[in-house]
């Protein structure tokens, strides 16, 4: 899988290279400001970007400005943002933009655990999303009264996983449970939450995402 | 048929009747009061330059504080208004507490509300007895007319069918009691709020701009409403010699010349500073070219406006040498004002540094050193015993985790990323999904205020948050900023158990933080709650 990477920071810029290539992606180009990442997103195509949220000059929301608009004008290219910190405000600007997934936001902490960083690179280069529980949390804890409020503790935690942009293979593994038992949990929670079914685990996450966002601004 | 409805409702409503009650209290309150101000501005006058001066104000003020929060009582159980008196004035040490007690602006207010209910009540409850009696006894007079001898000049209500003429009179008396007694709980609630409730500065502010106009509109109908009424009077006296052109004159002169005056003024900012004595100069020009003229128009002799205008030359001079004196001892004070707030801010800063400070050395580096220490280990073992330092390694990894969420929350302590990009509803809203307690945030902003100012409204709202969280256990807390003027106005109102400390040392680091700003910081918070936090910040220096 060909990536890009945008890090300001030599010191983690190269570390992250190292960390991908390692793991058998192959890094096409690491730059150091949101211009030079438009260009180098325009001249290799790769299938992800790597994009970290302050870059230079104005060191503030640089690189999420850059990854909202490669969105736009490079939809072959998923957008992976990292950042130090989360904000829900700008998991939401993402996925607004996000359309058919191949959007991510992790906190930069999580290449602490290389499997599930790389896991998520690759879930986001394959059209997924994987979104920092972090996020998750913060879309589950504000609301009132709501649907969420009905789900059992366990389909709450298989929603937690699903909204981060999990498949239900992993979430399985991740809950020390079948794959079937995982789908009638999916089940459950749709009924519940009054979704329609979908096919894809992909398009799944997408639906419960678009439904946690909806309830929110309700 | 609902119009007559409606006229009657006031005789059968129960608020009509509480009216009546809170009126005739006014009789014993009133002696209560008269009691108190003779007794306390005698033992005042006396004691006034003995140093017992203090408890008997001390205790004048308490008197007074009870008799308002009594009547207060008494309307908030009558009148349904909810207004709680305060009963002392504060102050610290034996002098501090006298001065307290004579600048406290309440203490006058409750003053001024007994005195008015003393008089004035008292004259109502009177006037609304004789009334209400008078009209029964109209209504209900064909019971009567045998013992009563009520004659209206020649008129005698002395049989049976006359005695009946009255009775609608008595209706009449009864309906109009009954509004003019609703009226009166209306007048009262007004009183009872107006000068009993506790004072927080209205907004929003209007700007001179408005005020100008204002003075202008006002001018020119007090000016034109003269004019018109002694042209009125020439023209109904016949005529004769326009004699309405010497008021007039001057009148004119002086509102379209001040006004002038007042826009060339405000619009050169270099004069704004003098902008009073400017005006003032300005009328008395004005005053010397009118004597001027009627010396020029009449007869020439004698220069007699010299005197006039000598005159006014001096109070020019007393003006400027008052606003001289003035503008020291107001420099004096803002020197004074910033030397006070800019300690504070450095204490502040400092405090907050030596916080971080601690929290780095505590939280983070103290994990990076334990991290540490695990990968040497680990590093040792790797060759002899790979299983434990795998064990190692993972420990480190988690340890790891648990230092970097620290640095972040310490970094978004000092200053939120999210504030800098979004502003401050993005801030706020991220602030509130963090929080355990729901909280709503309402900020309604034309344009982003300065960054020092939104940096201070966001602590200031993360702080009482905090503190709310911490000590008050609210259901809900609310957070609403908007914007009057150029004031920022941050208000955050839990409905908790109150009884926070203004003194305690979150919330005097945020009233030195509002201070540097020149903005101020209030809390209200009365045991039992709820609590409201309310921060002003300039947005223009």
């Amino acid at each position: 899988m060909r990536v890009v990477i945008a890090e300001d920071l030599a010191l983690l810029r190269d570390g992250m290279r190292r960390l991908l290539e390692d793991n058998g992606f192959e890094v096409v180009d690491a730059v150091g400001d949101a211009d030079a990442l438009v260009h180098a997103v325009r001249r290799e195509q790769p299938q992800v970007a790597i994009v970290d949220i302050r870059l230079p000059p104005g060191f503030r929301d640089e690189g999420l400005r850059a990854a909202l608009e490669l969105r736009r004008t490079a939809p072959g290219t998923a957008v992976l943002v990292v950042s130090q910190y989360v904000e829900h405000a700008y998991a939401s600007e993402l996925l607004a933009e996000a359309g058919g997934g191949g959007v991510g936001y992790l906190l930069k902490d999580r290449v602490v655990d290389v499997d599930d960083f790389v896991d998520a690179v690759r879930r986001v280069g394959e059209g997924g999303t994987a979104l920092d529980p972090e996020v998750v949390s913060q879309l589950l804890g504000r609301r009132g009264a709501s649907p969420v409020d009905q789900l059992t503790p366990r389909e709450r935690e298989v929603l937690e996983l699903m909204a981060e942009g999990r498949s239900n293979a992993a979430i399985a593994t991740a809950l020390v449970l079948t794959v079937g038992a995982v789908e009638k949990h999916i089940a459950s929670i749709f009924q519940k939450l009054r979704l329609a079914p979908s096919d894809t685990d992909h398009r799944r996450v997408l639906a419960v995402l678009a439904y946690l966002q909806d309830s929110e601004s309700a | 048929m609902s119009s007559t409805k409606r006229l009657l409702t006031p005789l059968v409503q129960s608020d009509t009747y509480l009216v009546f009650v809170f009126l005739f209290a006014a009789v014993p309150l009133g002696a209560a009061v008269l009691g108190l101000l003779i007794g306390g501005w005698v033992a005042t006058g006396v004691l006034l330059v003995t140093p017992l001066v203090v408890p008997a104000v001390v205790t004048f003020r308490v008197g007074t504080g009870l008799l308002a929060a009594g009547d207060a009582a008494l309307a908030r159980h009558l009148l349904g208004t909810d207004v709680r008196p305060r009963l002392a004035s504060g102050g610290k040490g034996w002098w501090g507490r006298g001065k307290a007690v004579a600048t406290d602006t309440a203490f006058w207010l409750q003053q001024t509300y007994l005195v008015i209910r003393m008089t004035v009540g008292f004259a109502l409850a009177v006037g609304m007895a004789s009334l209400a009696g008078a009209s029964l006894f109209f209504l209900t007079y064909p019971a009567w007319y045998r013992w009563s001898e009520l004659h209206i000049r020649s008129w005698h209500f002395d049989t049976f069918g006359h005695s009946w003429v009255l009775v609608p009179a008595g209706a009449i008396g009864v309906v109009a009691t009954a509004w003019i007694a609703r009226a009166l709980g209306v007048v009262s609630r007004w009183l009872v709020t107006g000068l009993l409730a506790e004072r927080t500065p209205s907004l929003p502010r209007l700007t001179t701009r408005d005020l100008r106009l204002r003075a202008l509109r006002i001018h020119a109908a007090v000016s034109g409403g003269v004019s018109l009424i002694l042209v009125a009077i020439w023209a109904l006296a016949g005529h004769g010699y326009f004699w309405p052109e010497w008021p007039l004159m001057p009148l004119l002169l002086l509102v379209l010349g001040t006004h002038a005056w007042v826009e060339v003024v405000e619009d050169v900012p270099q004069l704004r500073r003098h902008r009073a004595l400017l005006i003032h100069i300005g009328l008395v020009v004005q005053f010397s070219v009118f004597y001027v003229l009627i010396w020029a128009l009449t007869s020439r002799g004698y220069f007699w406006p010299v005197w006039p205008i000598l005159a006014a030359l001096i109070t020019v001079g007393l003006h400027g040498a008052g606003a001289s004196i003035w503008r020291a001892t107001q420099l004096r004070r803002r020197v004074g004002v910033l030397e006070t707030t800019r300690a504070g801010a450095v204490d502040e800063q400092e405090a907050n540094l030596r916080r971080i400070e601690r929290d780095l050395h505590d939280g983070a580096q103290a994990r990076l050193v334990a991290l540490g220490m695990n990968l040497g280990l680990a590093e040792q073992k790797l060759a002899s015993d790979p299983e434990a330092a795998q064990q190692l390694v993972a420990e480190a990894r988690a340890g790891l985790v648990e230092a970097l969420g620290e640095l972040r929350d310490l970094a978004r302590g000092i200053h939120p990323p999210v504030l800098t990009d979004r502003g401050l509803p993005a801030a706020l809203a991220s602030l509130a999904d963090r929080s355990a307690i729901p909280v709503t945030v309402d900020v309604d902003l034309p344009e982003r205020p300065p960054a020092a100012v939104e940096t201070a409204a966001y602590f200031v709202a993360a702080e009482s948050l905090a503190n709310a969280a911490k000590h008050a256990g609210p259901a809900t807390v609310t957070i609403a900023i908007r914007r009057h003027g150029n004031l920022l106005d941050v208000r955050i109102t839990d409905d908790g158990r109150g009884g926070a400390n203004p003194g305690g040392s979150g919330l005097t680091g945020l009233r030195r933080r509002v201070e540097a700003l020149d903005g101020r910081l209030e809390v209200t918070s009365p045991a039992g709650g709820p609590t409201t936090i309310h921060a002003e910040l300039p947005c223009e220096s």
